[in-house]
């Protein structure tokens, strides 16, 4: 029997991972202009400046249905950094994660519809106050049973973490009766309501009432509460230039009408009760895909990157551990263990916010990004070739080794085809698994797909349906991926 | 210590050439257990020695010691004037010299036949690539084979493959070859093919050493045949005094059995 088959290159097949991976990344490179979520304003020239933000307190700061950044905060603070001459680059990275960052400077200020309070005071430097801010109650439309603070009696409340409303719902407590729930963002406070898990949230009127008007379905009932200032904070003893400049243009604005202008702009009729017709669903889907698929170009290339750094890892850490060396094993070991027994969050908030306090630079969220999802996926990657190349019947080596090919050789030419072979379905199933965990990279404000649904939601709080989209868009991009694979696979093994 | 009983010398002709292989009081341990307890061989330039005995006895360690796909745990071997034992020897370039074959023939699956032989010769710069091809060729149709160059091992019947892994390691010009029950994976209707092309090499007097289950071919190809049992070289004689006139009780155990 003669076969037809023409020869095949032997350095062609164990390079089939890398094909897939090549194409996987081609892909991602050419759908990808720009990466992450720092979005610039200001004028061309003078010193830029690194200001963190929340993610989702419209109408401060917030996504429009563009995906860019826009609200009260975001349009003040440009139209004072052209007043005053610098240029902003926005980190929006949620409430807390963004003061964090100012602490370890890794942005130069903050400004995140954020209360002036003696204990922020001990630590940031706080502007001129911006904004009077008050908070408010509100309960789902239909709700008739709670009017006023003292119907919450044996109720549930909702609240934001180390937040203000955090604050006074405790002072509250003292004299009513009931349960609070901490929650980080304002669309999830919303939802937790619409949703019976809370009865009433309390929130910053502005946010609230900007919701009313977006259709969130909660009415505003209860006298508001008085709770102070709004200010821009720095870190303390840091940047006095820019907090000078931020007084001076704030009180430019002000001067000049500018600032109201700014403000009726997000909250024009604020505590309106029409609620506008919201958009059919397709309408919604077409304004939102931008903002979607920009989170779907993050999550492939950071995806992509992380998974072609852990096969290097993988592949080094996994020849140390098959090695006959004592020590190369033993490292490989402690490597593996290490990063398979510790959970990435840990990782993803250590090398974006412990890191920097250890090396005294700030460190860039696709480093931050990478680094956690490469470091995790290379235990993992280490233990596959480590079980590939174990699998190579040692008869193999044998017979390499017994025509005097020497190690190297008989690894390269003999073991390692043969074992990639073996390797790739469990490579191509890392990937996929690599995918699904960059998820959690929206914890340290990581532009990626879950993260710009969260954004999404936070404006039009479509929670339901953009959760199924965003579900939609994961499961295709893993499909194709699997069949990519499937494909791939079958050429190797054919 | 010394085992063997009747220690009759080989062949004349085989006595007079210098020796390939000496072995020198081998010991060779698998933890605690002592599978080769003092082995002493020659084997002669030109000879070939069958090794037979019951499953267990030591004889394929023994051969896998010859070119140190074991490691010594005691004891000499020397190929030529290069000692086995000394961690200093480049072990690759002695294993250039030593042929070996496998029961389950361990041809590379994922090369073409011809890419099986001309690996190792290319990759070590003995050879061009297309010395080497030319090589593997000539080789193939020794063995029988001369229109498979192109054929993946996968596709061959096994003894096509066994018949294969011999091309492949003849083409690194061995100076030893060495069988390690070279037929025992074989059905039966392709040992034939095999033995025909070992006969074969054994006419031309290459120097050889097999492991094997098969009396009727050590009785007519060897010139001496070794009876191993218990990590020691009970016997060994020309086949005819072997399977004709075993000494030991053990031997003549064996061969009840095995005839």
């Amino acid at each position: 029997m003669v076969t037809h088959r023409q020869r095949p290159s032997p350095r062609r097949r164990p390079a089939a991972p890398l094909v897939l991976l090549g194409v996987l990344l081609a892909l991602f490179l050419s759908a990808c202009t720009a990466g992450g979520d720092t979005d610039s304003g200001g004028a061309a020239d003078g010193p830029t400046y690194t200001i963190g933000t929340d993610s989702t307190f419209a109408p401060f700061e917030f996504r429009g249905p563009d995906g860019e950044l826009t609200g009260i905060d975001v349009d003040l603070m440009e139209a004072i950094a052209e007043k005053q001459g610098f240029q902003v680059e926005w980190e929006s990275i949620g409430f807390n994660a963004a003061l964090q960052a100012l602490s370890s400077d890794q942005v130069d200020g903050v400004i995140a519809g954020m209360g002036i309070t003696d204990e922020r005071a001990q630590v940031y430097d706080f502007s001129d106050p911006y904004f009077t801010s008050e908070l408010q109650l509100a309960v789902p439309e239909g709700n008739d049973e709670i009017t006023s603070w003292e119907d919450l009696e044996g109720k549930t409340v909702a609240v934001k973490t180390g937040s203000l409303s955090e604050d006074e719902a405790k002072k509250k407590q003292e004299e009513i009766d009931f349960e609070l729930t901490s929650l980080d963002q304002s669309t999830t406070m919303v939802q937790t309501v619409k949703t019976g898990n809370a009865d009433a949230l309390m929130d910053d009127r502005p946010v609230l009432a900007y919701g009313v008007t977006q259709g969130s379905g909660l009415k505003l009932v209860a006298e508001p509460i008085n709770t102070g200032n709004y200010g821009f904070a720095v870190n303390k003893g840091m940047n006095e230039q820019l907090l000078a400049d931020f007084n001076a243009g704030l009180a430019e604005l002000k001067e000049s009408g500018e600032y109201d202008e700014i403000v009726a702009e997000y909250l024009g009729d604020a505590a309106g009760d029409g609620t506008p017709e919201p958009p059919s669903f397709f309408e919604m889907l077409t304004q939102i895909m931008p903002a979607l698929l920009k989170g779907l170009q993050n999550t492939l290339l950071v995806t992509g990157i992380a998974f072609l750094a852990a096969m290097a890892l993988g592949l080094l850490f996994g020849f140390m551990k098959v090695s006959g060396n004592v020590l190369l094993r033993g490292i490989a070991n402690i490597f593996i263990n290490v990063f398979r027994g510790t959970p990435l969050l840990v990782w993803a908030f250590f090398f974006y916010f412990g890191l920097p306090g250890i090396i005294g630079v700030p460190v860039n969220i696709w480093v931050a990004g990478v680094l956690t999802l490469a470091l995790n996926g290379a235990a993992y990657i280490a233990e596959i070739v480590r079980g590939g190349i174990q699998s190579v019947d040692a008869g193999q080596a044998e017979a390499a080794r017994s025509l005097g090919l020497g190690y190297g050789k008989t690894m390269r030419r003999v073991v390692l085809p043969q074992a990639f072979t073996i390797m790739t379905p469990s490579l191509i199933n890392q990937l996929i698994i690599m995918l699904k965990d960059s998820s959690l990279l929206l914890a340290i404000g990581f532009a990626e797909l879950l993260y710009q649904a969260q954004q999404v939601y936070a404006s039009n709080f479509r929670v339901t349906e953009v959760l199924f989209i965003v579900a939609a868009i994961y499961f295709v991009a893993i499909w194709l991926l699997t069949q990519l694979a499937n494909f791939v696979e079958r050429k190797i093994n054919k | 210590m010394k085992a063997p009983v009747n220690d009759t010398r080989p062949r004349p002709e085989a006595e007079s050439a210098a020796p390939k292989i000496v072995v020198e009081d081998l010991h060779k341990h698998f933890g605690d257990n002592e599978v080769l307890k003092g082995i002493d061989a020659t084997v002669a330039e030109g000879e070939v020695v069958c090794v037979i005995g019951p499953s267990g006895s030591g004889k394929s360690t023994f051969l896998r010691c010859l070119n140190r796909l074991e490691d010594l745990t005691s004891g000499r071997v020397l190929i030529g004037d290069d000692d086995l034992s000394d961690a200093s020897v480049d072990i690759d370039e002695v294993r250039r010299r030593i042929g070996m074959v496998f029961q389950h023939f361990n041809l590379f699956p994922h090369l073409s036949v011809e890419e099986n032989i001309t690996l190792a010769p290319v990759e070590l710069g003995l050879a061009t690539k297309q010395e080497a091809r030319a090589t593997a060729q000539r080789l193939l149709e020794r063995v029988g084979l001369g229109d498979k160059a192109q054929a993946r091992p996968r596709s061959l019947s096994g003894g096509q493959k066994q018949r294969v892994a011999i091309a492949r390691a003849l083409a690194m010009s061995p100076e030893v070859m060495l069988f390690d029950e070279a037929t025992s994976a074989l059905d039966p209707e392709m040992v034939g093919e095999v033995l025909q092309v070992i006969r074969d090499l054994a006419d031309e007097g290459m120097t050889m050493v097999l492991v094997t289950h098969e009396m009727g071919f050590a009785r007519e190809v060897a010139d001496r045949v070794m009876f191993m049992a218990d990590g020691r070289i009970m016997e060994q004689d020309v086949p005819e005094r072997i399977f004709d006139a075993p000494q030991t009780p053990r031997l003549q155990e064996f061969l009840s059995k095995v005839l």
